[in-house]
């Protein structure tokens, strides 16, 4: 029975990372240096889910594996004054589209919200059959 | 006689359980309360090593006859000082989590399982021991 | 389940559930006497709480953890206790009754 809470938590933390990392992306949407201040346009990160749960060592569950990095083409901006502008006048920002992480973000919480419902119906199944003895 | 009625079936396992369950709701609320303290590693007792030690005591209780009945003693393990009104815990760090950025790592979501299914452990644990003695009772008054 | 000691059945000399366990005076019918169906009774509702208080043992170590299940055990270990008390309960009066009788 509590297998079922250890599932649903691996999914809650599965959704709440994907969650943080479309923030990151939405956040980073004009991030075109790195760190260090060199010209490296912000990728598009995106995490990837996989069947198990490694930090109960369960088959069942849901864990992240990795955060990828999109590779599709950046989104090129005529800015010709631009300090890193190419020979064309163009500069490229974070190939993000607010549209998109809005609605995985959406999807995304809307998933944690599903995995804390099947959570209380657990919870609820358990301390209900504490009513059994009378 | 009289301690005898209360080392009897599941009673004195239970009464190691639900002190077990309160060690560790004060181990899981303090992680809560630290949430946002920077450098704050969560702590948690360990279920596994509690089970160990308790089915090794109804092991030796049982005594290969299922005996049901007698004192049960409970070996210490590295977390937890069974005291006969009692339980002392130490909980350790753990290290399960990817340090944030304020090198806390408590993962609020296992937290608040382990939390729940604490709670739960413990509400069954009491309602089984009320249970128990509600039987006593019916023996002892001859009526149900 | 309206004979659920199988007393009704043993009064009437087909007692189905159990035959006697051992040597004991055997009732006017031929079955078994009241006393073994008694003891018989009394050692399956002690069994029934056995299992009871090592499933909710089982569950306190971890073995288990169908909590409805063990719950289940316990609660019909219980109400065999409770049967078996009535059914002692109202020996008694009866004992009582009789003992009030004048010849």
């Amino acid at each position: 029975m509590f297998n079922s809470l250890d599932i649903s938590t691996s999914g809650l933390i599965a959704q709440r990372t994907r969650l943080e990392v479309t923030s990151a992306n939405l956040a980073n949407r004009y991030s075109i240096t790195d760190a260090q201040g060199n010209y490296s346009p912000f990728r598009r990160r995106m995490a990837i889910l996989s069947t198990g749960d490694p930090s109960t060592g369960s088959s069942e569950g849901v864990h992240v594996r990795t955060i990828e990095q999109d590779q599709s083409d950046f989104r090129k901006v005529y800015e010709p004054g631009h300090r890193f502008a190419d020979k064309d006048g163009n500069v490229n920002y974070p190939n993000i589209d607010p549209a998109m992480e809005m609605i995985n973000a959406l999807d995304a919480s809307r998933a944690y919200e599903a995995n804390i419902t099947a959570t209380e119906a657990t919870k609820a199944m358990i301390q209900s059959s504490l009513r059994l003895l009378a | 006689m009289i301690q005898g009625m209360f080392d009897s079936g599941a009673l004195p396992a239970l009464e190691r359980l639900a002190q077990f369950t309160e060690s560790r709701h004060r181990v899981l609320t303090n992680n809560i309360a630290n949430l946002s303290n920077p450098y704050f590693k969560a702590r948690d007792l360990d279920v596994k090593s509690f089970q160990a030690a308790l089915t090794q005591a109804i092991e030796d209780r049982r005594g290969g006859g299922g005996r049901t009945n007698g004192p049960l003693h409970v070996r210490d393990t590295a977390q937890l000082f069974f005291r006969t009104d009692g339980i002392t815990a130490h909980a350790d760090e753990i290290h399960e989590n990817v340090l944030f950025h304020d090198q806390n790592n408590i993962d609020l979501e296992r937290n608040m399982q382990r939390l729940a299914e604490n709670t739960m452990t413990h509400n069954a644990a009491i309602e089984l021991i009320r249970n128990q003695f509600s039987l006593i009772q019916m023996a002892i008054r001859e009526r149900p | 389940m309206t004979d659920p000691l199988g007393l009704i059945g043993a009064a009437r000399g087909n007692m189905v559930p159990k035959a006697p366990a051992g040597p004991g005076a055997p009732g006017e019918g031929g079955g078994p006497s009241f006393n073994d169906v008694l003891l018989k009774n009394i050692e399956q509702v002690n069994k029934l709480q056995q299992d009871a208080e090592h499933a909710i043992e089982d569950l306190t170590t971890g073995k288990r953890d169908d909590v409805a299940g063990v719950l289940i055990a316990k609660q019909k270990a219980d109400m065999a206790f409770q049967m078996l008390q009535q059914v002692r309960n109202k020996l008694v009066d009866a004992y009582e009754e009789i003992k009030q009788m004048r010849v």
